[in-house]
């Protein structure tokens, strides 16, 4: 199967080591003194919690005092809209769009909604993760997984399920949380992934199991959390931070393969703050930012930060979905979903 | 000099004709009462007179100068009229004091004239006690009372009352109806006071104009119009009556059962064959023998009979031509129905009809 | 003086009065009219005829919005819901209103405070309130039937069409109780009497006398209720999405995802513009020809009805329904909102304060959305006063010609679900020239809007508590138009505009449906806010915001009892 073929080309590849070109203090200063001038960026983010977001954008205004951060935080749905209602209505006010569903990026890059920018940052990430976008309208900030979890006190680690496919054991009937594709851009990719690896009868096999769906991948945590269900999926990142805050909470590591978030940003064309935005930019694809990130189990997107969640992203199984593929897949799995599903 | 005239006054909604060609001159002081039954166009005279309402034809003019007019009408509030509403319309966020006093701080008198005023004017309607009474603190009569108040003591040019009494219980109406008289006979404001009372009119007005349809039937002082009626609508709408239709037939006037010389009738020399008299039951007498003395006989018999307490009403069947007339005698004057008498008419009591 | 002269002279006054200046504020209430009203809805009508992201008109946006099964499945599921909400109400309603009005049942006074504290509920809060009580495998009740029982089964699953229907029904039941309550205060107890005497007993007299007569009542309640539900927003994202019914709004929602389509957004929203208006010429043909006395208004006394032995039995049902309602989401969500995870249930170690916390001081969006909610509602609601005040007084004084149009306009949003309103906005104002996407403005003229027919028909019943003669008072005295209103209809009707500011102020301070459409990054309210909370899942800080939002309601609505006295919101909404 093709995505089978394309994790393994990225398992036997060999990173190439980043350049060490990264923002030289006097471009960094004059960005700054830019940024300053504008007072704030306005960021509209789905791939973190409100919390972590808010705690990152902080982060950024400690390091540049003077450049507040304005976190709007919803679905990648919900964000997606309100930028391009903003585009359509006149000048928008977004500076910064953070959504989980890469078509988004595309969509926009396709009317020329979008600013072209290369963080000079963005040299010293590693290869994955480097200019995902060679036209430099979106950017990699974020590596995040999505994989399976379950509720410790009511699934033994040896029942746990192992694999996306065995979800599909009876066991787990009205047990699974799950996602809304049409709600959750991570949750449009983990659906399209997923249909790539197996195809649509795995989604149909799957509903056999009444799985409750929420409107985020954060939802699902919820839906655990609240003892509502025991399995489901989950942004590997947040199932870990709840282990780790003592939730009942642990991630599982499917064997055949997490799904690949690769959390991106654009500036918005037309952004009523553009240097502070491409600071931000530039901040956000840092090492510093990275070590803050990985703190929180998001996997490092620098050769030298160590992974809070002990992947070694090197040797493990990804399923990765391009951009195009995304594109492509998205209205598809979408509008299967709700013939499956019914909503 | 006539202070109020309306000229051809009329006030047309959509089709109807509300008020139709009204003239009418108050004189300076007078009391006139418009009088009708309901809908006949009192309120809307009234309302006109105010400025509340633009006439749709003729003119009201004051001291001969035009306030209304088709063209347009002087807003109520630059005519220095008063007006007292059928609903009393007491403003209820005011204390009786302050309601009194609304018209002189709009006419921005100094304080203390206003004072004197007010303590004044709440002496004659004998109100001084409750000057910091809110008016849902008072009674009806006092209300009406406050009412009053208010709209005489701006010293207006013209006072309107419409239907003020209405809402009163029977004895207070009559109080407040000499009340109303009183403060006339002191302050001599010229009134127009608009009901569908006729004793209230009469006790109350120097003259009465009788309203029907839109239209003034007759404008004459309270007695004339009660023993003088000159249009059928008046002489049935004041007080009770019998019409009687005759034929002038040479020198007399042939009526149904009776006939009389047409000198000894008023009116009887006009120029129609055709006449028609009214006579008031109480100036009708009922006896079991002949009348004497120089009264038209009429035989015939008791038909029906109610007793009223003050009087008995009786119904008297002519003998010719079956003509029913009513009867007002005193209590003591008693007949079973079925008894045969006669009926004494003097005809000078016979008032002719348009 | 010659006649002509003195015309001359009145002229010139008329002049002065200014005839025309009444023409003038015709044109400007009219104007503002068509800006909050007219042009939205026309946009709306208009857009759903524009091709997407292009020039020129198609109906394909129809067949967009309707070719496919599962969108008309939506509209058709909606309107299963909506009936259930509307008969549900009706049931939990209409027993009480009568309870509350007509018996010696105990306890009335709590039974109406739980009733409007239900009201003052936003209804997404009470959704989770019912996830926390109803999830299948969660909630608390689920729980203990469970460990009860034994059971493998939950006993309850909230998501599910009866737990959508149940929640609506929950908030909405309260138009229902207050129409028929204002209803039945106009009976004459001597119906029932007649009835009493040829032998009815006292439930028999309530089915076939009394409740006959508040028919219209009862009607009138049922279709706003019917209609409220289908406008609803939050109550389906929570519940209807899990529960795998797609009705309308959550439909609607889609249609913006991308790629955005407001087109086809608009024509899927036409059907329930036509379904609001055929409704309410259903009401007016249905009461065509019976004559009901409770419209002619009062009469005889009123006396209480002697339940005997189902005094209990009607209380039971009474706090039944107020436990739905308010009482238990009540004490789940409290619960939760001191919850550090509200599954872990009622223990010390669970309790804490940070849920606080994090929304009063942690959250930087937090308190801008209390503020914004509580700005915008406070100056929509007066604004639609205001506006409506000038209308009524215009119509009922029969100041100007036609002044009906602008009686009829402020009525008109009434028959908009609040979601359509939004997109009419969006149509009409969101691109260039106004550009006003994300600004205050565009959400304080939506509630604005939204909030016109409650303060129409408030502001019309005040206007006409106040006695024409009132005013003509003044001017016969010398007062002009405006001294009158300043000095005797404004304070005569300031109680009442207190009152109705309040009504206005606490659902427009929960507004959702057109808020999450319309507000911007720096515009947000709480409802939205909560919305997002609940997609994160974060239960706990949703409830304690839900509690801050009900702490502020509350303090206004006693406020509210402080200046106007104790029941002006169960009286005068209609
Ligand atoms: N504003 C109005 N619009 C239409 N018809 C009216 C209006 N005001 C009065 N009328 C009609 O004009 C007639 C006279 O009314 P009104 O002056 O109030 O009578 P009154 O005071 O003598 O009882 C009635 O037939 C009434 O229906
Ligand atoms: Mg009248």
């Amino acid at each position: 199967m093709i995505g089978r073929m394309l994790v393994a080309a990225l398992l036997v590849a060999t990173w190439s080591l980043p350049a060490a070109a990264q923002l030289t203090p006097d471009a960094e200063k004059a960005l700054y003194e830019a940024a300053k001038a504008e007072g704030s960026v306005n960021w509209y983010v789905a791939h973190y919690s409100t919390e972590i977001a808010e705690r990152y954008g902080r982060a950024f205004t400690e390091k540049y005092p003077g450049v507040k951060v304005n976190v709007v935080r919803a679905t990648s749905g919900v964000v997606f809209q309100r930028v391009v209602q903003e585009l359509r209505s006149g000048p928008p006010q977004a500076d910064v769009l953070a959504s989980a569903d890469i078509s988004h990026y595309l969509e926009l890059k396709r009317r020329g909604q979008l600013e072209t920018y290369r963080p000079a940052n963005s040299a010293t990430l590693i290869e994955p993760m480097r200019r995902i976008d060679p036209d430099d309208q979106y950017h990699a900030v974020s590596f995040g997984l999505v994989v399976l979890m379950r509720r410790t006190d009511k699934v033994k680690a040896e029942d746990a399920p192992k694999a996306w496919t065995d979800l599909h054991d009876p066991r787990w009937r009205n047990q699974i949380a799950l996602s809304h594709p049409s709600f959750s851009g991570s949750v449009t990719t983990w659906t399209a992934a997923l249909n790539k690896a197996y195809g649509w009868s795995f989604f149909e096999k799957l509903e056999k199991n009444k799985p409750q769906i929420g409107r985020s991948l954060l939802d699902t945590n919820a839906m655990l959390k609240a003892g509502e269900r025991t399995v489901g999926m989950a942004l590997l990142q947040a199932a870990a931070q709840d282990q780790d805050k003592g939730e009942p909470i642990a991630p599982i590591y499917p064997t055949d393969g997490g799904v690949v978030i690769a959390g991106s940003m654009a500036i918005v064309k037309g952004a009523p703050h553009p240097n502070a935005a491409k600071l931000f930019m530039e901040y956000l694809q840092g090492e510093a930012f990275d070590r803050l990130q990985s703190q929180d189990f998001f996997e490092p997107m620098h050769e030298g930060v160590p992974s809070r969640t002990g992947l070694v992203l090197k040797n493990t199984k990804l399923l990765i979905i391009s951009p195009e593929e995304l594109l492509k897949a998205a209205p598809e799995v979408k509008d299967k979903w709700r013939d499956t599903f019914g909503n | 000099m006539p202070v109020l005239t309306l000229n051809g006054l009329g006030r047309a909604f959509g089709k109807v004709n509300a008020v139709d060609g009204v003239d009418l001159r108050i004189a300076d002081g007078e009391f006139v009462s418009l009088l009708g039954p309901s809908g006949c166009g009192k309120t809307t005279t009234l309302r006109m007179i105010a400025g509340f309402i633009d006439p749709t034809s003729g003119t009201i003019e004051v001291d001969g100068k035009v306030l209304s007019s088709t063209k347009g009408s002087l807003p109520p509030e630059k005519r220095g009229m008063s007006m007292i509403f059928q609903s009393y319309a007491i403003w209820p966020n005011m204390t009786v004091g302050q309601n009194v006093a609304f018209g002189l701080t709009l006419r921005k008198l100094p304080a203390d004239e206003i004072k004197r005023r007010i303590d004044n004017i709440l002496g004659v309607v004998k109100m001084t006690h409750l000057i910091d009474r809110y008016p849902a603190e008072l009674s009806g009569g006092q209300q009406q009372r406050v009412a009053l108040a208010r709209a005489i003591v701006v010293q207006p040019s013209v006072l309107l009352l419409d239907e003020p009494l209405s809402n009163l219980d029977a004895n207070l109406r009559e109080e407040m109806r000499f009340e109303i008289r009183r403060l006339h006979d002191e302050f001599k404001i010229t009134t127009v006071y608009v009901t569908h009372d006729q004793a209230e009119a009469m006790a109350t007005s120097d003259r009465i104009a009788v309203m029907n349809l839109g239209k003034i039937e007759q404008v004459d002082d309270p007695h004339t119009l009660y023993t003088r009626p000159r249009k059928r609508f008046v002489a049935g709408f004041i007080g009770r009556t019998n019409f009687v239709s005759g034929k002038r037939d040479g020198g007399t006037v042939r009526f149904d059962g009776f006939s009389v010389d047409a000198d000894r009738l008023d009116g009887a020399a006009r120029s129609g064959p055709e006449l028609l008299y009214s006579v008031r039951p109480q100036n009708l007498r009922l006896s079991l023998g002949a009348p004497e003395g120089g009264v038209i006989a009429v035989a015939g018999e008791v038909a029906e009979r109610t007793f009223l307490g003050e009087h008995w009403d009786y119904v008297f069947a002519v003998k010719e031509g079956g003509a029913r007339l009513r009867v007002s005698a005193p209590a003591h004057d008693v007949h079973a129905a079925g008894t045969k008498a006669w009926l004494a008419i003097d005809p000078a009591l016979m008032v002719p009809i348009d | 003086m010659s006649l002509a002269t003195s015309i001359g002279e009145v002229r010139t006054r008329l002049a002065n009065r200014g005839v025309d200046w009444t023409i003038l504020i015709w044109i400007a209430l009219a104007a503002i009219l068509i800006f909050i009203v007219v042009n939205p809805l026309a946009r709306l009508v208009l857009s759903s005829f524009e091709v997407v992201d292009g020039k020129g008109y198609t109906i394909d946006n129809y067949f967009a919005a309707y070719g496919r099964w599962r969108y008309v499945q939506a509209l058709l599921n909606t309107l299963v819901m909506g009936a259930g909400v509307a008969v549900l109400s009706a049931l939990f309603a209409v027993p009480l209103a009568w309870a509350c009005a007509r018996t010696d049942m105990p306890f009335k006074n709590f039974i109406r405070i739980s009733v409007l504290a239900a009201f003052v509920t936003p209804p997404y809060l009470g959704a989770v309130g019912w996830v926390l009580l109803a999830g299948p495998n969660s909630g608390w009740i689920n729980r203990a039937w469970v460990a009860l029982t034994g059971a493998t089964e939950p006993l309850v699953n909230v998501f599910s069409l009866g737990g959508l229907i149940l929640i609506m029904a929950c908030n909405l039941f309260f138009f229902i109780f207050v129409f028929v309550t204002a209803a039945l205060e106009l009976v004459s107890t001597e119906m029932e009497d007649a009835a009493n005497v040829l032998g009815a007993g006292a439930f028999r007299t309530a089915f076939r006398i009394t409740l006959p007569l508040v028919y219209p009542a009862i009607l009138g309640g049922v279709i706003v209720v019917f209609l409220q539900s289908l406008a609803l927003f939050g109550v389906p994202a929570l519940i209807a999405i899990p529960a795998r019914y797609p009705v309308v709004t959550t439909q609607l929602w889609q249609f913006f995802e991308s790629p955005v389509r407001v087109e086809v957004a608009a024509a899927y929203a036409i059907p329930l513009l036509g379904i609001t208006i055929s409704l309410l010429g259903l009401q007016r043909w249905l009461l065509r020809r019976k004559g009901f006395v409770v419209v002619t208004g009062k009469g005889g006394e009123r006396r209480i009805t002697k339940l005997g032995a189902w005094r209990l039995p009607l209380l039971g049902y009474a706090l039944f329904v107020c436990a739905l309602s308010v009482l238990m989401p009540m004490v789940v969500l409290v619960q939760a909102a001191f919850s550090r995870a509200w599954g872990r249930g009622f223990s010390f170690d669970n309790l804490t304060l940070s849920n606080f916390q994090f929304v009063l001081f942690e959250h930087h969006g937090a308190r801008q959305a209390v503020f914004n909610s509580i700005t915008y509602a406070a100056i929509a609601a007066f604004f639609a006063i205001s506006l409506s005040l000038c209308i009524a007084y215009i119509v009922n004084r029969k100041l100007l010609r036609f002044s009906g149009v602008l009686a009829f306009l402020c009525m008109a949003p009434f028959v908009i679900p609040g979601i359509v309103l939004a997109i009419g906005f969006y149509a009409a104002y969101a691109p260039p020239p106004l550009a006003l996407y994300g600004t205050a403005l565009i959400l304080i003229l939506s509630f604005t809007t939204r909030a016109l027919p409650i303060s129409y028909t408030n502001s019309a019943a005040g206007i006409r508590s106040v006695h024409p003669e009132m005013e003509e008072a003044v001017r016969v005295l010398g007062g002009g138009r405006f001294t009158a209103i300043r000095r005797v209809v404004a304070p005569l009707l300031k109680r009442s505009l207190v009152g109705a500011w309040i009504l206005v102020f606490i659902p427009t301070c929960q507004e959702l449906s057109t808020a999450i459409f319309l507000t911007g990054p720096n515009t947000r309210v709480m409802s939205v806010l909560m919305l997002d909370f609940s997609e994160e899942g974060k239960l706990e800080q949703l409830s304690a915001l839900g509690g801050v939002l009900l702490v502020i309601t509350i303090a206004i609505v006693a406020l509210g009892f402080r200046i106007v006295g104790r029941d002006f919101m169960l009286r005068r909404i209609s």
